[in-house]
This record gives structure tokens, C-alpha cells and sequence, in this order.
């Protein structure tokens, strides 16, 4: 760097700077159009989509047994709009919309429903040299047309969500959300802006999917989890008692000047209870203490293995659920040790939607190992071409000796003696159950969140389910017999 | 060879330079000029579903330009650079390939009897372009009109810009452009070319003061005496205060970059470069804080995503025209979806050109028009480099750097590398003032690239010999 050399001396130097700035700008390029391109492409927003779905003929949605959830007409002047099969299924469906643009299915898969997105890059290369399709792929669902139908009827005039899930594949069978709207009054261009409107301003806000964007407090439901962090962390174990805990059920539990009650002191009297029994009369008290024993860098640490923290890994938009309001001193953001012990059983600031729940009962029924819940099974292009969308692993939450207690304690709480005060509706005939209810105390006048999450057979669990009805009541007086008619309304139609 | 041929029948007539084969540029037009035709023939084939040339007319025109224009550059028989013109000529093709593709009602002038759309215009102002950087070439023989005049040049170019200020008409909420008669021009086009004359005169004259005679900041750190650095930061404040406040931040950046470049081709301090760097930063801090408009620019350039249908809007459609281009992109008049009868990126043709490559050619064509711009600044430093003396060779790279880094401040802004500025796309944007500015910048470097038939020898040749070059090469 000698001042005194001249400039020509110093030229390469300017020159490197330069093609290192090119190089940035090339690798840009890559990005976006080659690494980033085919997620962009497939976006609702891209304008080569919101041109496709202006005039190409979409494709239908199917679901499980084939049966047409939604398909394509065509108005007097040519243009196409959608008509649904049942405003059950309005919610995971959503709907497709000229003027009011798309929700649900219809908006995840725009781009293969219209066939802008191909299937595959190496199809997309070479589609430009052929013409623009005018009918788009059809997207074949997990859904179960009846089920979802039965779940909607069940909860009746009650808003609420049901979830069932297949925990071996995460293949979602009922997404049900009450109240539900009319989607095809939404595409009909005839009718959409004055039911959109109408929907719109529906103050029991029935275009809200509850099911993934409902966020609800879980109460006793949220006891799994904390037995899985419990576990999975080495800081309970299946034998694990607390002597205070006996004692405490007649004055409560005192943790940092706040009081834990709970109510059945009548039939356990001075039992010192482990998992399976805390879990099968439901005992604040125990989990509580269990709670405090986890601390909450672990409860934090397996919620987020569960889903909890972020949107899930889902076909349409879910809400995050939460254990805190975060911000908190201690650890996983608690703000004290009141906060910490309540949310061990479900209460303080722990949020979760009815999706978010499923998945912590499919993750036991599936021996530990969490699979990515989806709605998509299948696309079929014009020309027959299928493109399966395979199962993906979320990761393994617990391993298979502890989750084998928690299916046992979750067996107990819905087959035991004790259990079957508290779950008594959701025991299917013939059909090992397993399950945890939950009565999620919301505060202010009225009845709690009734709430069910479980799993069917408990020795080989086929089928998860979560169920929540909003003031239902106890979590045994509304939301448990309505899981039992879900699930047997499942097991009657399998072969 | 050149000697043989001096000894040979043809004597040269006295006044008359003798004509200089240049195979090289040749060549390299004749290449440029196929891959267009085959671009506008893929055009018209898109169009009109038969194999004919989407604008046959125009495309004969700009190949006539370009030969004609080599023409005279054999005829004037200097030893130029024979890769600059097709370089430019390449990326001015791609440009009119994709003016001509855009909805010609995009900008409309009548004049006279005439009434233009987009790529007639932008044919028209490539025409006189191609006239400037020619008669450039081939006239510019001396520098002594542009370096013992630096401040009245600087001055000139100042003047034009508070103009524009004073007159200008209000585009975008930028006033940028000057409106004269039926034209209207961007004056800080040419003031990036004026500055860098500025620069490149007062370094070349005090680089060694600058260099050495150093004051103690803090520490070890110095810097050049304030004395000596004043007339450039003072006239480098003016520049940026201008543009800055006429909201052309694309323009200060710049200014900037090119001025830290050759602050350091001329003294070789990185600890000039680093403050210039840190002070940048200050500045830039400074006008986040007093301009809401780019503390917006900031926002949408982090998250465009937060307001996809306003600010972020423009950005978001740029990189989904790029995504939908894929490796080898949708084929000219293939992308860019219409929807309601509107272009998905607005003001595609000046801001955003390179989006509209890269969804209709592809990443392919993104790399290629990069390249080319690699291949201007490459020859301008090999000029620079081989410069005779400091003034021609910091000349040369400040040229180099105008184009290179206005092109990546353009290019980066459109692939969300940086926050997005308003400057135009070199040889590629529509618009005439860009597209002559950059005809100067290339205009000068082949001229500057002329090193004379001689190396400088002493006793100096006769001055007629200078001023033209010795007919007699070095062989």
C-alpha cells in the first residue's frame, strides 16, 4: 500500500471488489429463481395464479373415499365459479372467490387447483411449450366427508371445534369448526357480496376456522403435555409421588401465597397418587407439584417439540399456541412460580388451539413419534398423473417406555373406575379407549371450556381426536360423549 | 503488419487517417446482433404464431446503427477498444428487446407528425446514443478541454441540477426530470459523469498530498489534510445535498461509492476508505432519521411481505416475475401475467427491467446481462490500468465504476439484496438522459483507451502527431 505507486497499481484491487459484487448479484439470482422459485410460484399472491384462477376452470377436491367436496360450473357468460357439497366441510375447504379471493384449500392449493404451479420443476420447464391448461389438477384430501358432517351435527348450535387425526400418518380426517357458513353462496358470483357481507359481520364470526385459529385454554387437557416434558426430561417418572400432595387436597396447595384446589379429596382420600392415578382423577395438586419438579425450560422445551411457539407444519394458516405470554423472568418465560404450577395443569396463560391439541394426543397414540398432520393426500393432474403427498415426521417427543405409562395413565383416565366419572361418554363400546378431559375455567360468568383430547384402540391406536366445545361445561359433561360418538361413529365404518 | 501496410501502395492522403480493420468488434457485433434477431423472431413467434421477427423494422434499424457506427470507427483508424461497443450494443439490444415486448402505451410522445410508443422512443434515443459514444470515440483526442476546466465542468453540472430543482417537474415525488420542449431529461444522469471528471482531475493533481502529507485523527488513524480534501468534499456535499434532497438516493449512493473508489485508486489509504465507509454509515443513519421516505425504503426492503399490497407490492411482484423465470425463463412475451389489463410490477420499464428478464429469459439471461456488465467494467479498468498518465487512468476507473456500481445498486434493489432506489438500469432502462449518459461514459473510455502509436517518448512528437496518433504502430 505504498501512496507513492499510481493508480494503475491499485486497479485489480478495484476489480476484485467489483466481480465479488457481480457474484452477490448472481447468487441473488439464484435465490429467487431457482431455490426460492418454486415456493413463490405456487403462492396465492403471484400474479401468474391470480390470472390462472380468474379463468382456468379449477380442479375438484376430493375427499378420502372420493366423494366431491368441491367442483367447478360455469356462469351463463362463461366464467367459472365454485359450488360446495356441504358447509360442514366450509372451514378446511375455505372457499374461491372472484370477488372476495380465497380461503382454506382453495387458497393453499390455488396454483395446482388452477394449474399455474406445476407438479414438478422438470414439468414446469417444459409446460411452456405446450398450451395453457384450461382445467387444473384435483386435490384428493384426508377428509371424511360423514365424519366431518356427524362432528358438526354434534356440536349442534354450540360453537366449538373437533380434530381427528390418523397419528400414523398425521392424515387429518375431521377439521370441523361451528358455526360453520355457506362457501358456495361465497363463489356464486350471483350471490357472494351479499353473503360475504353478511358473514363478515356475523358477530359469532363463523368464517373463523376454531379448529387451527381458535385459541383456547386447555385446562386438565394440557396435563399430557406436561407429563411428557415431565418424562421425556428424566425429571418424573411413572412411580413419581409427592407426600405433600395428600394433605394438600383438603386445605390446597400453596405455592408462592397463591392456593391450588381440586376436587376429588372423596375418592382418594390419603392415597399418595402417581401418574397414572394423578392422570386418572385428574389431580391439579400432583401436576402442579410435577410441574414445579420440571421447571419451565423443560415444559418449554417439549411444548415446542409439539408444535407449541409457532404455526404448525399445516396445508392452511394455523394460530401459534402458546405457554406463556412470554417475557417472564424464569425460564421458558414464566413471569413466577404461580404461573409456572397452573400452567402445569392447563390454567394461567397457556393457549392452544384444537389442532395443537390433537397433536399432543396423536403423538402419544403414536408411540412417541409426532407425524406432520395434513389435509392433502394427493394431487391428480389432467392427465391422470397422481402426486402423492407423503407422511413426514415431526421428530420422535418421547420414548417408547415412557410413552407406554402415559398411554396406560390416559387408558385409566377414560377405562378406569375413578376415570370413568370424568369420561365416562367417550369410552367407546368394545374398543379400548384412552383420553384426558379437560373443564378449562376461563373466568368471568358462565360455564368453563369443555374440553376432550384421546386415542382409539389404546393398544393400537388407528385414530386421535381433540374436541372442544366453547361454555360447554365440564370437560365430561359435553366434550367427552361427543368424542364417543365421533369415535364410534369412526370405528362402525371400518371394515 | 501495420508498417508493411504504411510502406505500401496506399500512401496516406495528409489530413486523412488510414482505415483500421477492427475483426475483433466485428465479430462480436455480428454475434450480439444474431442472438437478438433470434429474441425478436422468438417475440414474434409469440405474437403471431408465425416465425417473423416481432419488429423487423427496428431491429434493421439498430443493426444498421451499430455497423454503421463501426464503420466509422474502422474509417477513423484509431487503435480503440474493440469489446466496448458490442458490450454495450448487447445490453442495449436486450433492452430494446424488452421495451418492444412491454405495452407501448407505456410512455407516448408525438413529435411532429409522429406519434411513438415505448420502443420506438427508447429505439430512437438508443440511435442518438450510439451517435454520441461514436462521434465520443472517435473526436475526444485530448484531454486538455476537460482537466484544466474541472471546476467550471463541475460547476456547469451543479447548475443543471439546482435547475432541475428550481423547474423540475415533481415524478414519483422525486423531482428529477427537467422538462425542455417536448423532451425531458434526468440532469443527474450526467452529473454522475461530470463528478467523476471532477474527481479524477483534482486527484490526479493532489494525490500525493493527499497520500502523505497526513494529520493525526485519533491514534494511529489520519487522513488527508483538510486543506487539500476540502474542494472535493465540498463538492461531493453540494452533489449529495442535491440529490438528496430531490430524493434520488440511488444517485447519492453512487456518487458516494465511486468517490470512496477513486479516493482510493488515487491514494491507496483503506483507512480513508473505512472512514469514507463509517461516515457513509453516519449519513446514512442521519437520513433514516430525518426522511420518513427512507425509513420506508428500509421497511419494505426488510419485510415486503408486511404491506403486500402497498409499499411492498412493487417489490414482491419483481421477485415473483423472477421466480416464475426460473433457470431459463418463460420466453420473450411469455411472462409478465397481465392482470385487469395492468403489468404485475409498475414502472417496470425504468425501474424494474431486470425483473422482466429474469421472468422472460430467465436466470440465464440475469447472469448473461450481469456478465456483460463485467465485461464494460473489465475493459474500462484494463484501460485504466494501462493509462499513460494518473489523470486518464483515474478517469478511465472512475468511468468503469459509474457503470459498474449504478448497475449493482440497481440490480441489488431489484433482487432485495438492498433497499430499493429509483436509478436506472444501464444501457438497459428506458429513458433517453440514461441511455446518453451512459453513451458518454462508453464514448470515452474507447477514446481514453487510444494510448497514441507510441508509448510517450521523449523528445514529445510534434504536436499534429499527438493530437491524431501516429499512423505508425508499435506493432
Amino acid at each position: 500500500m505504498t501512496p507513492g505507486r499510481r493508480p494503475t497499481a491499485r486497479v485489480p484491487a478495484v476489480a476484485v471488489v467489483l466481480v465479488l459484487a457481480f457474484g452477490i448479484l448472481a447468487a441473488g439470482s439464484s435465490y429467487w429463481q431457482v431455490i426460492r422459485a418454486d415456493e413463490l410460484v405456487s403462492s396465492p399472491t403471484d400474479a401468474a395464479v391470480l390470472v390462472a384462477a380468474r379463468t382456468v376452470v379449477r380442479g375438484k377436491i376430493l375427499d378420502r373415499d372420493g366423494r366431491t367436496l368441491a367442483d367447478s360450473r360455469r356462469a351463463k357468460d362463461g366464467t367459472p365459479y365454485r359450488v360446495y357439497a356441504d358447509p360442514a366441510v366450509s372451514h378446511p375447504v375455505g372457499y374461491a372467490s372472484a370477488l372476495y379471493g380465497s380461503a382454506g384449500l382453495e387458497r393453499a392449493y390455488t396454483a395446482e387447483l388452477t394449474g399455474a404451479g406445476g407438479s414438478d420443476p422438470s414439468s414446469r420447464l417444459f409446460a411452456k411449450f405446450l398450451p395453457p391448461a384450461d382445467r387444473g389438477s384435483d386435490l384428493q384430501t384426508a377428509l371424511s366427508l360423514p365424519l366431518q358432517r356427524l362432528a358438526v351435527r354434534l356440536l349442534g348450535d354450540d360453537r366449538g371445534a373437533v380434530v381427528m387425526l390418523d397419528p400414523r400418518s398425521g392424515e387429518v380426517l375431521v377439521l370441523a369448526s361451528t358455526p360453520v357458513f355457506d362457501a358456495s353462496g361465497i363463489g356464486n358470483p350471483a350471490t357472494a357480496q351479499e353473503r360475504f357481507e353478511a358473514l363478515r359481520e356475523d358477530e359469532a364470526s363463523p368464517l373463523l376456522d376454531r379448529a387451527t385459529l381458535g385459541r383456547y385454554v386447555p385446562g386438565s387437557v394440557f396435563k399430557i403435555v406436561t407429563a411428557i416434558a415431565g418424562l421425556g426430561s428424566g425429571s418424573l417418572s411413572p412411580a413419581t409421588t409427592f407426600p405433600e400432595q395428600p394433605g394438600a387436597e383438603e386445605d390446597g396447595l400453596v405455592v408462592s401465597g397463591f392456593t391450588i384446589r381440586d376436587g376429588h379429596h372423596a375418592f382418594t382420600g390419603d392415597e399418595e397418587l402417581n401418574l397414572v392415578a394423578a392422570t386418572e382423577v385428574s389431580c391439579n395438586i400432583w401436576y402442579a407439584l410435577a410441574g414445579l419438579d420440571t421447571g419451565g425450560a423443560n415444559l418449554d422445551a417439549f411444548a415446542r417439540r409439539l408444535g407449541f411457539g409457532g404455526p404448525l407444519p399445516f396445508d392452511v394458516p394455523t394460530a401459534p399456541s402458546q405457554l406463556t405470554n412470554g417475557g417472564g423472568p424464569l425460564p421458558g418465560g414464566f413471569l413466577d412460580e404461580v404461573e409456572l404450577a397452573n400452567a402445569a395443569y392447563g390454567q394461567g396463560e397457556v393457549l392452544a388451539t384444537p389442532l395443537q391439541m390433537a397433536l399432543v394426543a396423536a403423538a402419544v397414540a403414536n408411540g412417541g413419534e409426532l407425524m406432520e398432520p395434513r389435509l392433502a393426500t394427493a394431487l391428480v393432474d389432467r392427465q391422470g398423473r397422481t402426486t402423492s403427498v407423503g407422511p413426514r415426521s415431526m421428530g420422535r417427543i418421547l420414548d417408547a417406555s415412557a410413552n407406554a405409562a402415559l398411554v396406560e395413565a390416559m387408558t385409566r383416565a377414560v377405562e378406569g373406575d375413578r376415570g370413568r366419572l370424568f369420561t365416562e361418554g367417550a369410552k367407546v363400546p368394545g374398543v379400548l379407549t384412552a383420553g384426558k378431559s379437560g373443564t378449562a375455567e376461563i373466568g368471568g360468568a358462565g360455564e368453563p371450556h369443555s374440553w376432550f383430547i384421546g386415542f382409539a384402540p389404546a393398544d393400537a391406536p388407528t385414530i386421535a381426536i381433540a374436541v372442544i366445545v366453547e361454555r360447554g361445561g365440564r370437560g365430561g359433561e359435553r366434550a367427552s360423549p361427543l368424542a364417543g360418538r365421533m369415535l364410534r361413529a369412526y370405528f362402525d365404518a371400518q371394515p | 503488419m501495420t508498417g508493411l501496410a504504411a510502406e505500401g501502395a496506399a500512401p496516406v492522403l495528409p489530413g486523412f487517417p488510414r482505415p483500421r480493420a477492427r475483426p475483433r468488434e466485428l465479430g462480436l457485433l455480428v454475434a450480439v446482433l444474431a442472438a437478438l434477431a433470434i429474441g425478436s423472431l422468438s417475440l414474434g413467434l409469440l405474437r403471431t404464431g408465425r416465425l417473423e421477427p416481432a419488429d423487423p423494422l427496428g431491429l434493421v434499424l439498430y443493426a444498421a446503427g451499430l455497423l454503421v457506427a463501426h464503420v466509422v470507427l474502422v474509417v477513423s483508424g484509431r487503435r480503440l477498444d474493440e469489446v466496448l461497443l458490442p458490450a454495450a450494443a448487447f445490453l442495449g439490444g436486450i433492452g430494446l428487446l424488452v421495451m418492444e415486448r412491454l405495452p407501448q402505451d407505456l410512455v407516448v410522445q408525438e413529435i411532429g407528425p409522429l406519434t411513438l410508443g415505448l420502443g420506438d422512443l427508447q429505439l430512437l434515443w438508443l440511435g442518438v446514443a450510439l451517435a454520441v459514444a461514436t462521434a465520443i470515440a472517435v473526436a475526444l483526442r485530448s484531454d486538455r478541454w476537460l482537466r484544466p476546466y474541472k471546476y467550471t465542468w463541475a460547476a456547469g453540472g451543479l447548475a443543471l441540477l439546482a435547475l432541475t430543482f428550481v423547474f423540475g417537474s415533481e415524478v414519483n415525488g422525486s423531482r428529477l426530470t427537467l422538462q425542455v420542449g417536448p423532451f425531458s431529461g434526468q440532469p443527474s444522469e450526467f452529473l454522475k459523469v461530470i463528478l467523476v471528471v471532477f474527481f479524477a482531475a483534482y486527484l490526479a493533481e493532489n494525490r500525493v498530498l493527499l497520500a502523505d502529507a497526513r494529520v493525526r485523527l485519533v491514534g494511529p488513524i489520519t487522513v488527508p489534510p483538510l486543506t487539500y480534501l476540502a474542494p472535493i468534499v465540498a463538492m461531493l456535499a453540494l452533489a449529495l445535498g442535491i440529490v438528496v434532497v430531490q430524493r434520488d438516493l440511488g444517485a447519492a449512493l453512487l456518487f458516494y461509492a465511486v468517490f470512496l473508489g477513486l479516493l482510493f485508486l488515487a491514494t491507496g489509504r483503506l483507512t480513508d476508505v473505512v472512514l469514507g465507509l463509517l461516515l457513509f454509515a453516519a449519513g446514512f443513519a442521519l437520513l433514516a432519521l430525518i426522511f420518513p421516505h427512507v425509513q420506508q425504503r428500509i421497511a419494505v426492503w426488510l419485510d415486503p411481505w408486511a404491506d403486500p399490497l402497498g409499499d411492498g407490492y412493487q417489490l414482491i411482484q419483481a421477485l415473483h416475475a423472477f421466480a416464475r423465470g426460473g433457470l431459463v425463463g418463460t420466453g420473450l412475451g411469455a411472462g409478465l401475467p397481465e392482470i385487469g389489463g395492468r403489468l404485475p410490477i409498475p414502472a417496470v420499464h425504468t425501474d424494474f427491467p431486470l425483473a422482466a428478464i429474469g421472468e422472460e429469459l430467465g436466470m440465464t439471461g440475469v447472469v448473461a446481462v450481469l456478465a456483460a456488465y463485467l465485461v464494460i467494467v473489465g475493459r474500462g479498468l484494463r484501460i485504466a490500468a494501462a493509462a499513460r498518465d494518473d489523470f486518464r487512468a483515474l478517469l478511465a476507473a472512475g468511468l468503469a465504476l459509474v457503470v459498474g456500481v449504478q448497475a449493482v445498486i440497481i440490480a441489488g434493489g431489484n433482487l432485495k439484496l438492498i433497499p430499493l432506489t429509483g436509478i436506472t438500469l444501464p444501457f438497459v432502462s428506458y429513458g433517453g438522459s440514461s441511455l446518453l449518459a451512459n453513451a458518454i461514459v462508453v464514448g470515452t473510455l474507447m477514446a481514453l483507451s487510444d494510448r497514441g502509436a507510441a508509448p510517450p517518448a521523449l523528445p514529445r512528437p510534434p504536436r499534429l502527431a499527438r493530437l491524431r496518433g501516429s499512423p505508425r504502430g508499435p506493432s
